[in-house]
């Protein structure tokens, strides 16, 4: 009984903290209700305005086509960045040598540069490609970060030499020996990297809004860009567009959540 | 290893290809005309960029339709670009030199425009020529897309500012919208602590940190930031302190409310906890969509600087012009402005009621559809007042370092009501905008 009672500060406490973060989401979901003027006056109950706003944002917006869009990008650079993130990752770490440690490094520097200064010399790159607006120029520029490669060189880190001493012995090829040994021990990991990637690449805006000319080929952070934008804002309708967009990064963050943890804390015991 | 290696080449290879499949398969009526949007081969389409459905891109639109009926063939492609993404795309192509990927026409904020064309002349094209009339606009107008003499955009919403009052605020505190109408600011500030004290109301609201009010004021008196040749004015600006001090003036007796957002501006409007608002004409959009105020707002002119020479009661604030690219269809692009922004009042009845855009195109103020009464702002015709204010409003120079010079005094504002002496805050403005300049 005492123990429960000592207890009760802790979970009041996590409680308040629970309800500060959930609080704006809340605002979010419950705003899309309401019209602008309620939404404006900060009310905190459901509305009935939700059909009236999904009306409005439908007909300036193509709802569709941007979460379409959106999602091909997204998934693309997850899958893309996984393969070659995690194969560049355990090449570093198995394959080891002095100059790969030095091309490491070359990486890790990398990450420094703002992307903003490399965003001209890109877009220059893309265009004489002729591939202004195509979903490629979205991705490619994003699968191959430092961050995910650092993350698999981690995780490949704390992958017994042993294992692959023996599945070599037993006549395993060295790519068998990644994808059959490595890759489903690294579960866990792939799930951490594949919830920040698609994140990243979900709420990605400033490449794609300067690679993306067309309205046709936008994407839903562009969206509720363009939908703010206006001289009269419609906030009832940009909250459910801000809704709509969150959903799938709530989702996939649900779906993977335990591998999420487990990726960071590490996998191999 | 050898053989992981070409499995390494044959997996990558596969990705590649796989995600080239992929990426065409979803784009390929957009990849292949590969973006390459202006300058169009067809000659009857024009590409445009423009930001806000209901307004600039509703009004192409119906510019569109009017300018088919002449020419059947006739077909525009707007693209939704908001306005930080047309500066940012601007920029980037500029830089990159990539100008075949600029639309024919794009729409620009007028304060942006000096700017961008002094520092990427090769983005735009001189329409000093193209046969639009352009003594047809206000001069305070056409001064912000004139470089060195040449025109470089065809006017479209205006900016011209409005004191939108709530006449029924005003009423508890015994006052009418006359009260408001030509007065000076130091008989503003006596009748808005006037209505504060007697109804609790601030009159004006705005976002802390911002310089919009300071800069409205200071064009009233057609001062700038910049003398004629461009040097930054911001030190020695008689009308500049004196806005500065008629602002900190209200921040400190609470008839002006700075507030930490746009979004909390606008809801001070549309809560009614403050009692007026001083901004541009497009302002009138957002205060409309309270619709239990309606009949309760009405519409004046600006109070004006004590003790200035030149000062009025006509500002403006904002307002956007459109500009022909340098990768543009250059006689359809014209001929196709001159024939609707700047020669239909067609266009611009059409486009009053349903989008609320006020024209800066003079003639279109003759039209019965401006003079008519808005049951709104109390039956008041508040278009063809505005159209009147717009004639009168002084011409700003913006120059090429006009945001620079607005942020820097932004934050000297700051410093000044938080206690730091004016001359000095002013002086440390005025050199980090000279810094910038060098």
């Amino acid at each position: 009984m005492t123990r429960t009672l000592r207890e009760v500060p802790k979970y009041v406490y996590l409680t308040l903290v629970a309800l500060v973060s959930v609080a704006p989401l809340y605002f979010m979901a419950v705003s899309a209700t309401n019209s602008t003027q309620d939404v404006l006056a900060s009310r905190m109950w459901p509305g009935s305005h939700l059909l009236e706003n999904w009306q409005t944002l439908t007909s300036q917006q193509d709802v569709g086509a941007a979460m379409y869009h959106s999602t091909v990008n997204a998934v693309l650079t997850t899958v893309l960045a996984l393969v070659v993130s995690s194969i560049a990752g355990y090449g570093f770490e198995v394959y080891h040598s002095p100059n790969k440690d030095r091309l490491m490094w070359v990486l890790m520097l990398a990450m420094m540069i703002p992307f903003a200064a490399t965003m001209i010399p890109l877009f220059q790159l893309f265009a004489d490609f002729g591939m202004v607006n195509s979903s490629f120029a979205v991705v490619l520029p994003v699968i191959a970060t430092p961050l995910l490669i650092l993350m698999f060189r981690q995780s490949a880190r704390s992958f017994p030499h042993e294992i692959i001493e023996a599945a070599r012995m037993d006549g395993l090829r060295e790519f068998s020996i990644f994808w059959r040994m490595f890759v489903p021990t690294m579960r866990p990991t792939y799930a951490a990297a594949a919830v920040i990637t698609f994140m990243a690449a979900w709420n990605n805006f400033l490449w794609p809004k300067v690679i993306l000319v067309k309205s046709t080929v936008q994407t839903m952070p562009m969206l509720i860009s363009n939908f703010s934008a206006g001289y009269v804002i419609d906030y009832g309708a940009l909250m459910l567009a801000v809704l709509i967009a969150s959903l799938p990064t709530i989702v996939i963050f649900f779906v993977l959540q335990r591998s999420f943890v487990a990726g960071f804390t590490g996998v191999v015991k | 290893m050898k053989k992981f290696r070409t499995g390494l080449v044959v997996a990558s290879t596969a990705t590649l290809a796989l995600s080239l499949a992929a990426c065409s398969s979803g784009d390929s009526t957009d990849s292949s005309s590969g973006g390459a949007t202006g300058g169009d081969a067809m000659g009857n389409t024009l590409t445009v960029w423009a930001w806000d459905p209901n307004f600039n891109i509703y009004a192409m639109q119906a510019a569109e339709k009017i300018y088919q009926k002449d020419h059947p063939d006739f077909t525009l492609d707007i693209q939704e670009v908001t306005w930080d993404d047309v500066q940012t795309k601007l920029t980037t192509l500029a830089q990159s030199q990539e100008y075949d990927q600029l639309p024919d026409i794009f729409l620009m904020q007028n304060n942006a425009f000096q700017k961008n064309v002094i520092n990427y002349p090769d983005i735009v094209t001189d329409i000093t020529d193209s046969g639009v009339d352009f003594s047809q606009f206000p001069a305070g107008v056409t001064a912000y897309s004139t470089i060195d003499g040449k025109n470089y955009g065809v006017p479209f919403d205006s900016g011209t500012a409005i004191n939108a009052m709530r006449t029924d605020v005003l009423e508890q505190a015994g006052l009418t919208i006359d009260d408001f109408t030509d007065i000076t600011w130091d008989q503003y500030e006596t009748l808005a602590k006037q209505v504060l004290d007697k109804t609790g109301k601030p009159l004006l609201s705005g976002q802390a940190g911002s310089s919009d009010m300071i800069l409205m004021m200071l064009q009233s008196a057609g001062a700038s930031l910049f003398d004629d040749q461009g040097n930054p004015t911001i030190v020695d600006n008689a009308a500049l302190k004196a806005a500065i001090t008629v602002y900190a003036q209200m921040v400190k007796d609470g008839t002006f409310s700075e507030v930490n957002s746009w979004d909390e501006y606008i809801a001070t409007l549309v809560n009614g906890t403050a009692a007026s608002a001083i901004n541009g004409i497009w302002i009138s959009g957002s205060i409309q969509s309270a619709e239990d105020q309606s009949g309760k707002w009405a519409v004046t002119d600006l109070p004006a600087l004590d003790g200035i020479d030149g000062a009025t009661h006509y500002s403006a604030n904002g307002g956007s012009s459109w500009a022909v690219s340098s990768n543009a269809d250059v006689a359809l692009a014209e001929d196709f402005l001159k024939s609707t922004f700047a020669g239909s009042t067609e266009l611009y009845d059409e486009i009053l009621p349903a989008s609320g855009a006020v024209a800066n195109w003079l003639p279109a103020g003759d039209s019965a559809v401006y003079s008519e009464p808005q049951a709104f702002f109390g039956g008041q015709p508040i278009y063809s007042d505005v159209l009147k204010f717009a004639a009168e409003v002084p011409a700003n120079n913006t120059g090429a370092y006009y945001y620079e010079a607005r942020d820097a005094v932004s934050a000297a504002i700051t410093k000044i009501i938080n206690g730091t002496d004016m001359d000095s805050a002013l002086q440390e403005a005025q050199d980090n905008v000279e810094f910038a300049m060098n």
